[in-house]
Parts: structure tokens; C-alpha cells; sequence
């Protein structure tokens, strides 16, 4: 429990170190921690899976893209557009709205019955797999269609046409 | 089953066919390969079909029904694009195999049997889709529609996906058949999570079947793809959106229908308002023909509003007439985008005279259309309007007959501009595929207004 806690601790710190801090680029540099520690909390909840596809995708891939789109967008100073007090009034009342709707919404709801965790070791990549490879192997196989028609797609768009004279 | 592994594997022997440069093979293929799948989902025409693969699938004579009618649909605008991708660029047999894997999409969305599929068919479909929106790489209007078609259709798939999870939240189930169970165990007490995601899920799918109010990207897309890309998406992924609506609301549900119907009853509203209202205002046939297809989507939605066993049958020969009708009226347009440049009303000024075949197809599928007796568009209003009677939907027919009428007006525009004013002009060249396509599908919407228990009592 101790260590839940400190990882916690450490997650909400380094989240509100991405909204704090001056630089973008350190911006998402914590983002990239913050994700960590995620992966860290699916470990600890035993689900595996998650916590690998967390890692992949979101701290490889996804927080990569955002390095890369900062670089492109070039924000400083004078790109920055103005932010009057009247937009930062009405920011902290939005997000004062959310928090009020989440807090409501949490306090109403309670975990559903039928997803009540009944094999604790449901998250484990072995398991996984065997569900994917029994109940889901349809759709398993299928998303290969998808996959082939995406890559069809980003190659007959990105290549270049040979001009016709 | 074997028509999705039919056409995935023609897909893929097109894309080898453009490999070894055998471009003169590619159209042939296409139509003989589709036509095989034709024949092989229509050979599982089973009334007691069980689920596959664990309950993803489900063949039952629904599915063989609209899956038959997206496969026919298909060959019909393939055998359309005759030189119309040469002319694009280079690599048609891409062109092909993308549609191909959407027509596989198709299939999944027509039989499945669990929301996983659903969605996974969804993917298929839209995706290749996106990319088909924007194959005229230097046409600007090209490129908007597919960066539009694409950001609209994340959204909406996004929403959709949220609606699953929460209605798996709700019932713990992805099985259609599993969360009717679990709404019926007590139809009074279920979880209000159910309830958002059945909104949810019915947004994402209005998103695909262009009903209003999420039809704001409908009339943009249709202009900026090119032509055949927008026929195929108005006709057949058309269907296939609904069918996959009517699917979920019939299978799961319509225990629920006091939550539902209201919303539905809305966006019908909604739909024929917005549609035939703009469609009155507009100068070129394509945007014209994108506004009517909205519509549409208003009096097939009368089958879900009124839903009992026959709500299939309805949709079907509904469906079945309006594509037939709009492939006819596309294929005009592109003859006519082909060698006049040009779809406006005025451009279609003295075609009777010139090409008297076009404009006598042309006017069957507007007749077909606006609703005409003796066409099958009559047929299909017929069976939509009567099925709303039934239900006691006084009003709201009262208010599509209205609808109707306007559609009469701006259908009959481009009879009278053929017809009535005179132009000199050059003669279209129509090519045999065409004439073979028109005259087919124009045949076809006269012997179903004529004769319509052919489809009318069929699933």
C-alpha cells in the first residue's frame, strides 16, 4: 500500500509539473514521467498488458509525436497568443463545472455488477492472449484487413505520382 | 462468411494484378470475383442460422439480404469506373482493392453479432473510405473532403466506441444477444450507464448514416470526392450504416423503445426538413443529389420509429430502390462531369434531344426518387409511410407526405431542364458499361415499382 501511495504522490506531482512548467518541451518531458508512473500503477493492479501497451504507445509513440509537433509549431514568446483575464475567469469557472460533474457523477455511480473483477489475473498477457486467440479470434484476424488497408492507404497517398506529360 | 473471404481475397489478387502491370484485367476480375461472392452469400440463405466464431457472427437471412444487395450494388459502380481511375492517376488497382476491403468492412457490419465487430467493420469501411474521399491528389475540394470525412468520422467512431464500453459497462457484455438478456431481466431497473451509451452509440452511427443533425459534413464529402467514390458512399455504405442500426435496435434495443423513439423520431424530423429544404436551393446535381440522400436516410429511419418483424423488409426494398435510383443518377453526372465539365441545372438543358437513352434513365431514377406509382422509390415510401401508420405516427407522415412534395420539385428540375429547354449542344458519348448499367438498374426500378412482392416479403 505504501508503495501505491508513493507512486501516486510521484503521478500527481509530475502531472502538475506539465501544467507549471515555462517550456513545452519540459512539458511533455514530464508527461512522459507522469505516463511512467501509470505503467507503474497498471503493474501494480497485475495487469500486465496494459502496462506494456501504456509504455509502447503512449510513452514511446504518442508522447514522441508531441515532441515532434513542438518542434514544428515553434512556440515562443511572440507566437504565444494573449490570454485576457476575462478567458482565465472563464477557464477556472469550466473547469470548476467538470470538477462539480465529476465529483457529482462519482458520488452517484457505483461499480456495476458484471464487471466486478472475478479473475484477479484476467490482466496478465498469457490470459489475454488466450482470450484473443479463443472468444475474440475473429475480430483478431479481421483487424488485419484494417491494418492491410491502412498501409495500402498512407502508401497510395504518400507516394508520389509520376507526372503525366 | 465465404463472401467476406471471397472478396478480401479478391482484394489482394487485385492488388498482385496491379503488382505484374495487368491493367486490363483489373475491371473483369473485379466483376467476376464480386459476382462470385454474390452467388456464395446468397448460397447461405438460411432461416435458422446460428452464430459463428463464438457469437461474433451472426449469417442469417438478414445479413445474406443486405449483404447481397451491397455486393450488387458494388457491381454495379465498378462496372462504372470503366476508365474513370485511368484518368485519376496510375495506381487504379489500389483504387480497387480499397474499395474491395470496404465492401469486406461492409459485410462484417451487416452480420455481426458483437459489438467488437461492429466496430472493427466500421474501421474497415471508413477507413479505406477516407483514403478514397482523397485519390484526386491536386484537386483542392478532394483533399478537403477527405481531411473532413476523416476528422468527422474519428469523432464520431470515437463516440461510438464509448458507447460500447459503457454499454459493456452496464450489461458486461459485447454480445448482442447478452445485453437483450440483461435488458430484459429487468427492463425498468437497468443502468443509466446503458442509457448514455445507447445515445452514444446512436450518434456514432447517424454520424455514418449522414441523418441530421450530424449530417454537416454529408453535403461537402459527396461534392469534393470524386464522383463514383461519392456514389458508391451514398449508395452502399448508405445501406450498410442502416443496416447495421437496424441490426443493433432490433437485436438488443427495442425493449427499450420508449427511451429511444424520441430521439429517432427527432432526427427523422430533422433529416427531411433540412434535406429537402436545401436541396430546393441548390445549383449543381451533386450537392443536390448529397441533400436528397440526407432525405432519405429521414424516411428509412420510419422503419426503425416503427419497428416490428418487418422493419428489415422495409428498409431492404427502401434501400434497394433509392440506391438503384442514385447509381442511375450518378452515372449521368459523371458522363456528363466527363465531357461537359459542369453539373449544374443548365448543363443538363437539352439532353433529351442529344442523348434521349441518358435522359430517359435519368428521369426514371428522379421519378424513382421523388416517389412516383410504378417506380420503386413509390414502393419503398409506401412501405415506409404505412409502416408509420401503423404505429399510429399520424403526424410525422403527414409531415414527410408534405417533405415529398418538395422533393417532387427539385427532382423534376433536372426532367424539365433535360426535357423542356432547348440548347444546343454536343452529344454525349455514353460507353457500353454505361449503357449497360443504366438501362439495367432503370429496368430494375420499373419491374420493382411494377411488381414489387419480388423483394417486398423477402427476409
Amino acid at each position: 500500500m505504501n508503495l501505491f501511495y508513493f507512486v501516486a504522490f510521484l503521478s500527481i506531482f509530475f502531472s502538475l509539473l506539465v501544467i507549471f512548467s515555462k517550456n513545452p518541451v519540459y512539458s511533455v518531458l514530464y508527461l512522459i514521467v507522469t505516463f511512467f508512473t501509470f505503467s507503474i500503477h497498471y503493474i501494480l493492479l497485475n495487469a500486465q498488458f496494459l502496462a506494456i501497451v501504456n509504455f509502447i504507445v503512449y510513452m514511446g509513440a504518442i508522447l514522441v509525436l508531441f515532441l515532434y509537433v513542438l518542434m514544428l509549431l515553434n512556440l515562443n514568446k511572440e507566437s504565444e497568443p494573449m490570454k485576457s483575464n476575462l478567458l482565465k475567469v472563464v477557464g477556472v469557472i469550466a473547469g470548476l463545472c467538470l470538477l462539480l460533474t465529476v465529483a457529482g457523477s462519482l458520488k452517484l455511480l457505483h461499480a456495476s455488477d458484471p464487471v466486478l473483477l472475478k479473475n484477479p489475473d484476467i490482466g496478465l498477457v498469457r490470459n489475454l492472449g488466450k482470450v484473443l486467440f479463443k472468444e475474440f479470434l475473429l475480430p483478431f484476424e479481421v483487424s488485419s484487413i484494417l491494418l492491410l488497408s491502412a498501409m495500402v492507404g498512407a502508401v497510395l497517398l504518400a507516394k508520389k505520382d509520376i507526372t503525366k506529360v | 462468411m465465404s463472401a467476406l473471404i471471397t472478396i478480401t481475397i479478391l482484394a489482394l489478387l487485385l492488388l498482385y494484378l496491379g503488382l505484374f502491370k495487368a491493367k486490363k484485367a483489373l475491371l473483369p476480375v473485379a466483376l467476376i470475383g464480386l459476382m462470385v461472392a454474390l452467388v456464395l452469400s446468397l448460397m447461405e440463405w438460411d432461416s435458422n442460422a446460428a452464430p459463428i466464431f463464438s457469437n461474433m457472427m451472426l449469417y442469417d437471412r438478414f445479413a445474406v439480404a443486405f449483404s447481397g444487395i451491397t455486393i450488387f450494388l458494388t457491381i454495379l459502380i465498378i462496372a462504372l469506373s470503366k476508365d474513370y481511375f485511368e484518368r485519376i492517376s496510375s495506381n487504379v488497382a489500389e483504387y480497387y482493392a480499397l474499395i474491395l476491403f470496404s465492401l469486406a468492412g461492409i459485410i462484417l457490419m451487416v452480420s455481426y453479432h458483437n459489438l467488437s465487430m461492429l466496430f472493427i467493420g466500421i474501421e474497415i469501411m471508413s477507413v479505406s473510405l477516407y483514403i478514397l474521399a482523397g485519390i484526386k491528389k491536386r484537386d483542392f475540394a478532394s483533399n478537403e473532403a477527405a481531411l473532413k470525412y476523416f476528422l468527422m468520422g474519428a469523432f464520431s467512431t470515437g463516440i461510438l466506441l464509448f458507447g460500447v464500453t459503457l454499454i459493456y459497462g452496464a450489461s458486461g457484455s459485447f454480445d448482442l444477444e447478452g445485453i437483450k438478456q440483461y435488458i430484459l431481466k429487468d427492463p425498468t431497473a437497468v443502468s443509466p450507464l446503458l442509457y448514455t451509451g445507447i445515445t452514444l452509440l446512436i450518434v456514432g452511427l447517424s454520424f455514418k448514416v449522414g441523418a441530421a443533425p450530424f449530417h454537416f459534413w454529408v453535403p461537402d464529402v459527396y461534392e469534393g470526392s470524386p464522383s463514383l467514390i461519392s456514389a458508391y458512399m451514398s449508395t452502399v455504405v448508405k445501406v450498410a450504416g442502416f443496416a447495421a442500426f437496424l441490426r443493433l435496435i432490433m437485436f438488443s434495443f427495442a425493449p427499450l423503445q420508449d427511451f429511444w423513439i424520441p430521439m429517432i423520431i427527432g432526427m427523422s424530423v430533422l433529416s427531411l426538413l433540412i434535406g429537402n429544404v436545401t436541396a430546393v436551393y441548390q445549383q449543381h446535381f451533386k450537392r443536390m443529389l448529397a441533400y436528397s440522400s440526407i432525405s432519405h436516410v429521414g424516411y428509412m429511419l420510419f422503419a426503425i420509429i416503427a419497428l416490428n418483424g418487418s422493419s428489415d423488409n422495409a428498409v431492404f426494398v427502401y434501400a434497394a430502390a433509392y440506391s438503384v435510383a442514385t447509381i442511375i443518377a450518378f452515372g449521368v453526372l459523371i458522363l456528363l462531369q466527363g465531357q461537359v465539365g459542369n453539373d449544374s441545372f443548365d448543363s443538363f438543358n437539352g439532353l433529351a434531344r442529344k442523348n434521349p437513352f441518358l435522359a430517359l434513365t435519368l428521369t426514371i431514377a428522379m421519378l424513382s426518387l421523388a416517389g412516383i406509382p410504378l417506380t420503386a422509390g413509390f414502393i419503398g415510401k409506401f412501405m415506409m409511410f404505412s409502416k408509420a401508420l401503423s404505429s399510429y405516427h399520424i403526424f410525422l407522415v403527414v409531415f414527410a407526405a408534405l417533405n415529398a412534395m418538395i422533393g417532387i420539385f427539385y427532382y423534376f428540375k433536372v426532367i424539365v431542364a433535360m426535357y423542356f429547354k432547348e440548347e444546343d449542344r454536343k452529344e454525349l458519348i455514353v460507353p457500353v458499361y454505361f449503357k449497360l448499367v443504366l438501362g439495367f438498374s432503370a429496368l430494375v426500378t420499373i419491374a420493382l415499382g411494377v411488381y414489387p412482392d419480388f423483394i417486398a416479403s423477402l427476409i
